[in-house]
């Protein structure tokens, strides 16, 4: 049983930290893989708000989430958006460059020392018992709600609010959007603003579950499987992705070998590229073939 | 437009390429030393804080006139644990005429390029504050290569065996290592130690560097029956392991390696279960060394204060060199200078590091077990200083 | 200027010839004569940074191939460096093998992964070719992995300086040289290749693989050709890294190199030689450029380690300066330069992108 909750865990890190590619790659068609960074980042501006505002927990949230939008948004005004119409490799080593850029800028401020922005909120993480001899820690417990919480916002705001339709639009069709009068730019920024808080979540809860260094943004890089193997313009996917590989090392280091947890998500992987390369609820039409 | 800015920054580059060769400003009449650490990578941690401890200390050394009337300059470069950088940091060392020793404090992945490096040009290298390697070691040690690291792979585990079993005769033990060659390798020797001396070992884990959720594993030693839980392992490894045991509800005793950062963690975790074993005596000693430390570090370190023992140890270690080695040193001199060495450390360690021509590491080792007096609320000794004979 | 100001060519052994004016012959023998008298002159720590230029021209070179001219796009770089350099020292650890022998053989490991690999690039393009590389890249480090620390040799395998007919190369100057001959030779290599019906072939696949088979390319054939040319240069470079820093470590090769060899081709300029040169130098030198104004300026000792923060951070902002504002990269400011005085006193105005 308590496989399962582990399972269960580590697919809604995964999740959290697969919607921000999928949001951006939905939208604009660029791979982001500073998200790990940006995660980080997230994470350690919660760390810095929590010092700041020792006394008021939900002030530092409330300011690191309101400033994870604002990151967001700024990359893309003084940054992305400047890659519009390049060759895409050109953004993703852009998105590469940028990662390296924040991991500098990171350590020159917060050192590579472990931080633990949970006791500068001045809060426990007490373990959560299940029942059945289960238990998960109270930050894991929040991470699966916050997980779940998400992906059913971003769901009702694609289905049903007017930018959530309008940026599915861009997403499908660029020119046509734009011709119908969305605001391409605007779309794209939502994209970029919305993915720094799902992958900002997923840092903030991290860092908050277990402290804060450097190695988080390898942590993000390892998300990236989940993504592909839910097909990386799909939410839904991303969803299932992340269940599968979570399930996968899981069980690997359950069963077999801890050693093999690592190549786990790739072994998953190049089985799903050699069956359906477009992940299993990516879109088809997306894999030019000759 | 954006050509005049391209060309100005053509110019700025090509200017800096003329006028900045590094290390080649450095006078030659003062003793010249160049460290290569992990300053920004995955152990900056800690050996960024050796790099401040030995820079602190040289710092004050030089305020008081230097070593035999020479100053000593210590060249300091990132190599963020990347082999390739420390690659090109010790050949940037070696090339400079004037450097007498390289340091290395940064993981072990970066020690092989600092060796053949080393050898190329018969410089002397100090490992400190990352693993001693298998070099520095009786019977035959290289020549060249000396460690003050506190740690040692094999002989930290069947040390850490040893008290596990002197406290539980019957322990069952659980292992935790992170999947990097050198902590697999030294938990696997500690496994068929503890065989071998008739304990139930139930175990290996193995994390990989960058682990989102350490509970899997943590789940997996749970159930496996582990009342005792060895590690050694760069500190994250253990202390998420730990941490995640302890959510699983898991109640039994966890001893794992202190780092420099254990003094700090033992304040913070408060857990009576949780046991670092180290060679480095903690500030909460209150030895004058630990506070000349503590004087000297004021605001010169972004690093508490109790992390710069490893860094203050190899400095210690390195000023007797030198002064040993006289003036004008060269590197051949110094290294035979270095190769019959005893320094007394002062109460950062249980013992002096005595080096010989047979023994680049140290005669005896000294480890001390530390963890939380939940009563008391501070820390405590478990077991006192424990000689340990180097072969 | 050195370049024939129209055309002259009246019969094919013209139409081959590599330098075709008489100012061009006389530079590029002041070129090799300046870098011929390099490394007499400069200090020590110069000819080991060119040594690393000359062996990262190698494996750009091989990378340029792919991603500049076939179009396909590599994540895998670092890892057929680590393959060819893990040949090199297992073959060194277990058999005792000498340099004439691990070359060919990495050569041949390449080879075999560039097939391998390369099978996925007839079906797949764009981003998915270059998860198939990631692959290529996770397996190669497990297996490095693996046999370290079965064998262990936890902290990297060393090998001893390659011995070239009896004689050990262990200096930086003589490394120099055989480095040189073995990029020029590479380049030389890449240049004529690009120059036959191979390269041709190979553009036409990059601009427009539709067009390239109904012209009777035969794309598929081609494809796998590059990767398999590309696989096997890079494994060379990778056994020379080998050689050249004296150990193996899987460590070294990380993702991170294969960003080290992307920026390259970026930077210097997608689609030319002349671009894996400019990059390649760049990339290497880079570091020691920031480092180098970065103790121009007094730095104050109690922050004198956040240089290599800034270091750092500089890198990722230099490279992003160059994406935004530069996408023709190093090769793109040359020509403008170029133009520039070509043309003077008239002006060029951009058509089309700017190139010349």
């Amino acid at each position: 049983m308590q496989t399962v909750a582990n399972i269960v865990v580590l697919a809604a890190i995964y999740a959290l930290i697969g919607s921000g590619y999928v949001l951006i790659y939905r939208v604009s068609r660029v791979l982001n893989l500073a998200q790990g960074e940006l995660m980080m980042l997230v994470a350690y501006l919660l760390f810095s708000l929590a010092t700041l505002f020792g006394g008021h927990p939900a002030s530092a949230l409330a300011g690191a989430v309101l400033l994870s939008l604002l990151v967001g948004f700024v990359l893309y005004v003084v940054l992305m958006r400047r890659m519009t119409g390049e060759l895409v490799i050109a953004a993703v080593l852009v998105t590469i460059a940028l990662g390296i850029l924040l991991r500098g800028l990171m350590v020159l401020v917060w050192t590579g020392q472990m931080q633990r922005p949970l006791e500068k909120l001045g809060w426990q993480n007490p373990p959560v018992a299940l029942g059945q001899g289960v238990a998960m820690s109270s930050v894991a417990l929040a991470t699966i709600f916050f997980a779940i919480a998400i992906y059913v916002a971003l769901f009702v705001f694609f289905r049903y609010t007017a930018w959530g339709v309008r940026m599915r639009a861009v997403g499908e069709n660029p020119l046509l959007a734009a011709q119908r009068g969305i605001k391409l730019h605007v779309a794209y920024a939502m994209a970029w603003a919305l993915a720094t808080f799902t992958g900002g979540c997923a840092g903030m809860l991290l860092a908050l579950d277990s402290g804060l260094d450097g190695t988080m943004a390898i942590v993000g890089l390892k998300a990236f499987p989940v993504v592909l193997v839910g097909g990386l313009d799909s939410l839904r996917g991303a969803v299932v992705g992340a269940i599968v590989v979570a399930t996968a090392e899981v069980l690997a280091i359950q069963l077999i070998d801890p050693l093999v947890s690592d190549v786990v998500p790739f072994v998953v992987l190049i089985a799903m590229l050699a069956v359906r390369p477009w992940g299993l609820f990516g879109t088809e039409e997306e894999i030019q073939r000759v | 437009m954006t050509m005049k800015r391209n060309q100005v920054m053509l110019a700025v580059v090509l200017g800096a390429l003329v006028s900045a060769p590094p290390a080649a400003a450095l006078a030659a009449d003062s003793y010249v030393l160049g460290l290569t650490g992990d300053l920004t990578g995955r152990d900056s941690a800690n050996s960024g804080a050796v790099a401040d401890g030995i820079r602190i200390y040289f710092d004050r050394v030089n305020r008081a006139g230097g070593i035999n009337g020479h100053k000593v300059e210590v060249v300091v470069r990132d190599n963020q644990s990347e082999p390739s950088r420390a690659a090109t940091d010790a050949q940037t060392f070696v090339n400079n005429e004037d450097l007498l020793l390289m340091i290395t404090a940064s993981l072990s992945s970066t020690y092989a390029p600092t060796i053949s490096e080393s050898k190329r040009k018969g410089v002397p290298v100090l490992f400190a504050g990352g693993v001693c390697p298998r070099e520095v070691f009786p019977p035959s040690p290289d020549p060249l290569l000396f460690c003050t690291s506190g740690y040692a792979a094999e002989t930290d585990v069947k040390f850490a065996v040893d008290y596990i079993q002197s406290v539980q005769a019957n322990a069952t033990l659980g292992l935790i290592s992170m999947a990097i060659p050198i902590s697999r390798g030294s938990l696997d020797q500690a496994a068929a130690y503890a065989k071998g001396k008739g304990m139930k070992v139930i175990g290996h884990e193995s994390a990989p560097p960058p682990t989102a959720n350490y509970t899997p594993y943590a789940t997996k030693l749970k159930e496996s029956g582990a009342d005792w839980v060895l590690s050694w392992a760069p500190w994250v490894t253990q202390v998420k392991t730990f941490e995640a045991l302890r959510q699983l509800g898991w109640k039994g005793r966890f001893i794992s390696y202190g780092h420099n950062v254990a003094e700090e963690e033992l304040k913070r975790i408060k857990d009576p279960g949780f046991l670092v074993f180290t060679t480095n005596a903690m500030f909460s000693d209150g030895q004058p060394v630990h506070k000349d430390v503590l004087g000297a570090a004021e605001g010169k370190t972004k690093f508490p204060p109790t992390y710069l023992n490893e860094g203050w140890v190899a400095a210690m270690v390195l000023e007797s060199a030198l002064k040993k080695a006289g003036w004008p040193a060269n590197r051949a001199k110094l290294a035979s200078a270095m190769s019959e060495l005893s320094v007394d450390l002062r109460g950062l360690r249980g013992g002096p590091i005595t080096w010989s021509k047979a023994n680049h590491y140290r005669q005896q080792l000294f480890y001390r077990v530390y963890g939380w007096d939940g009563a008391g609320n501070r820390i405590k000794t478990l077991q006192d200083w424990t000689s340990r004979e180097v072969k | 200027m050195a370049y024939a100001s129209g055309y002259f060519k009246t019969d094919y052994a013209m139409e081959l010839r590599l330098i075709e004016t008489r100012w061009q012959k006389v530079s590029a023998a002041l070129f090799f004569l300046a870098l011929a008298v390099f490394p007499l002159a400069a200090p020590q720590f110069a000819i080991g940074i060119a040594n690393q230029v000359f062996i990262a021209i190698v494996g750009a070179a091989a990378l340029m191939l792919l991603t500049g001219y076939a179009g396909q796009i590599s994540l895998g770089h670092a890892g057929l460096l680590a393959a060819g350099a893990l040949t090199t020292g297992i073959l060194f650890k277990e058999l005792g093998a000498t340099f004439w022998i691990s070359l060919p053989a990495s050569a041949a490991v390449g080879a075999a992964l560039g097939l391998l690999f390369g099978l996925p690039s007839l079906r797949l393009k764009g981003l998915y070719l270059a998860i198939t590389t990631l692959a290529l890249h996770f397996v190669v480090a497990f297996i490095g992995g693996e046999y370290e620390t079965r064998r262990g040799f936890s902290t990297g395998i060393l090998v001893n300086p390659p011995a070239l007919g009896g004689f050990a190369l262990q200096e930086q100057q003589h490394w120099y040289f055989v480095l040189l001959a073995i990029a020029a030779a590479a380049m030389l290599f890449c240049i004529n290749l690009l120059r036959s019906r191979t390269g041709r072939a190979l553009m036409a696949i990059r601009d427009h693989d539709i067009v390239a088979e109904s012209l009777g390319i035969p794309v598929r054939r081609y494809k796998l050709l590059i990767f398999v040319v590309s696989s096997t240069m890079t494994s060379v470079a990778g056994c020379l890294l080998a050689y050249y820093r004296g150990f193996v470590s899987i460590e070294a090769f990380s993702l991170y190199l294969t960003i080290d060899y992307v920026a390259m081709v970026i930077i210097g300029g997608l689609g030319s030689m002349l671009g894996v040169v400019l990059g390649a130098l760049f990339v290497i030198t880079f570091p020691y450029v920031i480092e180098g104004l970065l103790r121009i300026l007094p730095i104050p000792a109690g922050i004198a380690n956040e240089i290599f923060a800034i270091n750092y951070a500089a890198f990722g902002l230099v490279m992003i300066l160059f994406l935004v504002f530069e996408p023709l990269g190093l090769v793109g400011i040359w020509r403008r330069v170029r133009n520039y005085f070509l043309l003077w006193p008239y002006r060029q105005t951009a058509v089309g992108g700017g190139g010349g």
